[in-house]
């Protein structure tokens, strides 16, 4: 059962990209309907896919001597992600009626999103390293043509293209430690790594471990590598929305968890985890104080939050960055969704042009209120459940100066959520907008997200007990709703972060009333260059550039040349040869 | 270095293989360099035919052998009509008239 499951979880995407890329574009209707009847079957696949999931390998398919064995495991981890990503997906797809409605090119639109969905899953079901790199290398593809759909748009172009390349960046760490997986085990099998993790030279296992985490980082847009994200935003919103909270940022969570109990013992590896999380979370958390942009404040808000998850990771606590990652997706989603529905209904995207638009769009408001709650980490709402979670882990696990700056950075996530909020749908109208409602489809997917914030935290039993019983080399305590809701708010540090949470909201509060939108002008130039590693990406590209310009010279296009260097060549393997021995 | 039969082949092979460098070193005619490509080629063949046999695996080397051999008709085949047309579009042969037109 599990591997037919398993098989429509991966299978049905892809075969509605197929089927989709088969239309015609003249059919509008018939687009959305077959990507709505493609994707929502993948979800409800995804969901029926959880009460199977075991630590034992599903099925394996036998790939020729060189590949081993692609094998799909559905344990815990996996079919977790599979659901977010399968559910999120889908929820996206069905805002993406009303929001592409009358875009050309829909064929395009819809056959990338479903492959991205199918190779997310492939990504998280599979247990065989290569594989894994081969699902992980399509999501980076697949990211770079939907932000780049636009095409006609060299902003949306050169977003897309840096995407591609940072994450190749990543995707050649991810193949270095594969490789030398095999090299060190005779095996890409995820389990033969965690098992035998022990077994591997200290040296390589350094390799495999920092690797991953060069593959994490660059995936999840974590420091230094945190400068695509906030330029992937020229995508159509339902595509930020996916790549945010289904599809393409979690695969770095993903993989630091999944390794975590083979690289714990790695000197300084989880140090690195620790700062990587905790730099790319409060420098994203500041740049988010004074983004003008409203998709940019999220894609910041984004990266800080993924910094909490990597930061849990490195202070063990792979559980609670989990949790993290499944109350982020459904609130970062509505986030973006509500998000979308305002920038299709007046147009732009400059929150300094919005205003007082809560009156006009009261569900929207309401909603996106919800969502921006949970991501200041309120009480009731998911997001205060797992962010209290992961402070609880930190204080445990990490120095105190690093549980310090977290603490700081949701202080000032209270005060950039609150910002925002205030600015697009309360105040007075500063630029009068044409505006008009979100359509129905667009109210069921933010309908049904808003409640999952209200109730995805009642999941915590469930998904520890999922967790705990079939990942057997993580150690992951079992605990009831029941005690971790009680611990959590007996716990002193609980109310000390909800103070620091008020105290954001509240200074941010008076900054609002008196219509200054950010007197920290000197931190501007600062945010816009993402703190100086834009001009470092710039100048890594010029160099390569330059480089390539000179290799050129090599290209001559003369054929007496060609056989000289041939000759050349030759004549250098066989006096290295007879020299050696 | 005793004249044994496999010496003599492989004598063969590298006579083949200098020839065929010098000719693509030295020709400009593009009809002549498909033919020093097909001298190449015949060394490589006889190499093959003769690395099965030393190594006591004949049958894989005249496999391979006539593998080359079909490839190879089909490069040489493909090049002859490429040149055909170069020769009507560019009015000549000569490699470097060619190359001097790029850009």
């Amino acid at each position: 059962m599990a591997t037919i499951l398993i098989g429509l979880v991966v299978g049905l995407p892809w075969m509605g990209a197929i089927v989709l890329w088969r239309t015609r574009d003249e059919n509008p209707r018939l687009q959305h309907t077959l990507a709505v009847v493609f994707s929502v079957a993948a979800g409800v696949a995804s969901l029926a896919l959880i009460p199977f999931a075991s630590a034992e390998t599903a099925f394996s398919i036998p790939m020729g001597r060189y590949f081993s064995e692609l094998t799909f495991t559905a344990d815990g981890l996996a079919v977790t992600l599979t659901a977010i990503a399968c559910v999120i997906g889908s929820l996206a797809v069905v805002f993406s009626v009303d929001y592409m409605q009358g875009e050309e090119q829909l064929k395009r639109y819809y056959s990338f999103v479903l492959l991205f969905i199918g190779a997310m899953t492939g990504l998280l079901l599979s247990g065989n390293l290569l594989f894994m790199f081969f699902f992980w290398e399509i999501t980076a593809l697949c990211s770079y043509a939907l932000i780049s759909f636009y095409n006609d748009d060299p902003k949306a172009v050169a977003g897309g293209i840096k995407a591609l390349i940072i994450t190749q960046v990543g995707g050649v760490g991810l193949l270095a430690g594969a490789l030398t997986t095999y090299a060190a085990l005779g095996s890409y099998q995820v389990s033969d790594l965690l098992a035998k993790a022990e077994e591997i030279p200290a040296g390589l296992l350094t390799v495999i471990a920092f690797g991953f985490l060069l593959a994490a980082a660059a995936k999840s847009a974590q420091f230094p590598f945190h400068t695509w994200l906030p330029d992937a935003m020229e995508a159509p919103t339902p595509i930020s929305a996916l790549i945010h909270a289904a599809t393409m940022v979690n695969a770095g969570v993903y993989l630091l968890a999944r390794f975590y109990p083979a690289f714990e013992h790695v000197p300084g590896w989880a140090m690195s985890v620790i700062v990587i999380g905790l730099v790319s979370a409060f420098i994203s958390a500041v740049s988010a104080l004074i983004a003008t942009d409203l998709k940019r404040a999220l894609a910041y808000s984004t990266v800080s939050q993924l910094g909490y998850m990597v930061y849990a990771i490195g202070a063990g606590g792979v559980f609670a960055s989990q949790f993290h990652l499944l109350s982020h997706a459904v609130f970062k989603a509505l986030l973006f969704l509500a998000a979308g529905s305002v920038i299709h209904s007046i147009g732009t995207r400059d929150m300094r042009r919005m205003g007082a638009l809560g009156e006009e769009m009261p569900f929207v408001r309401n909603v996106f209120i919800i969502g921006a709650l949970a991501l200041a980490g309120v009480p009731i709402l998911n997001g205060f459940w797992s962010k209290e979670l992961i402070l609880e882990v930190g204080l445990e696990g990490s120095p105190i100066w690093a549980y310090g700056i977290m603490l700081f950075g949701a202080g000032l996530t209270a005060f950039y959520t609150f910002r925002m909020v205030w600015l697009v749908f309360f105040g007075t109208e500063r630029d009068h907008l044409h505006v008009h409602n979100a359509g129905s489809a667009m109210k069921v997917a933010l309908g049904i997200l808003a409640a999952g914030t209200f109730v995805t935290w009642l999941l915590f039993g469930g998904l520890n007990g999922l967790l705990s019983t079939t990942l057997p080399f993580h150690e992951i305590e079992h605990e009831s709703l029941l005690e971790v809701v009680t611990a959590i708010l007996s716990a002193p540090a609980t109310w000390f972060a909800l103070l620091v949470v008020g105290l954001g909201f509240g200074i941010s509060w008076m900054r609002m009333r008196g219509f200054q939108l950010f007197g920290g002008s000197w931190l501007n130039p600062l945010v816009e260059t993402s703190f100086g590693f834009d001009s470092l990406n710039r100048i890594i590209a010029r160099s390569v550039n330059r480089f390539a310009g000179q290799l050129s010279l090599t290209q001559t296009g003369v054929l007496s040349w060609n056989v000289v260097g041939i000759l050349g060549a030759f004549l250098a393997v066989l006096i290295f040869l007879v020299w050696s021995a | 270095m005793t004249l044994t039969p496999l010496n003599a082949v492989l004598f063969g092979v590298v006579l083949l293989l200098v020839v065929g460098f010098y000719g693509l070193l030295i020709t400009r005619n593009l009809i002549k360099i498909v033919l020093v490509l097909q001298v190449l080629v015949k060394a490589v063949v006889v190499a093959l035919v003769l690395g099965g046999k030393a190594s006591g695996n004949l049958g894989l080397g005249q496999s391979l052998a006539a593998t080359v051999i079909v490839a190879d008709t089909v490069v040489a085949v493909v090049a002859l009509a490429l040149a055909v047309q170069v020769r009507r579009r560019v009015g000549t042969l000569d490699l470097a008239k060619i190359s001097s037109l790029r850009g």
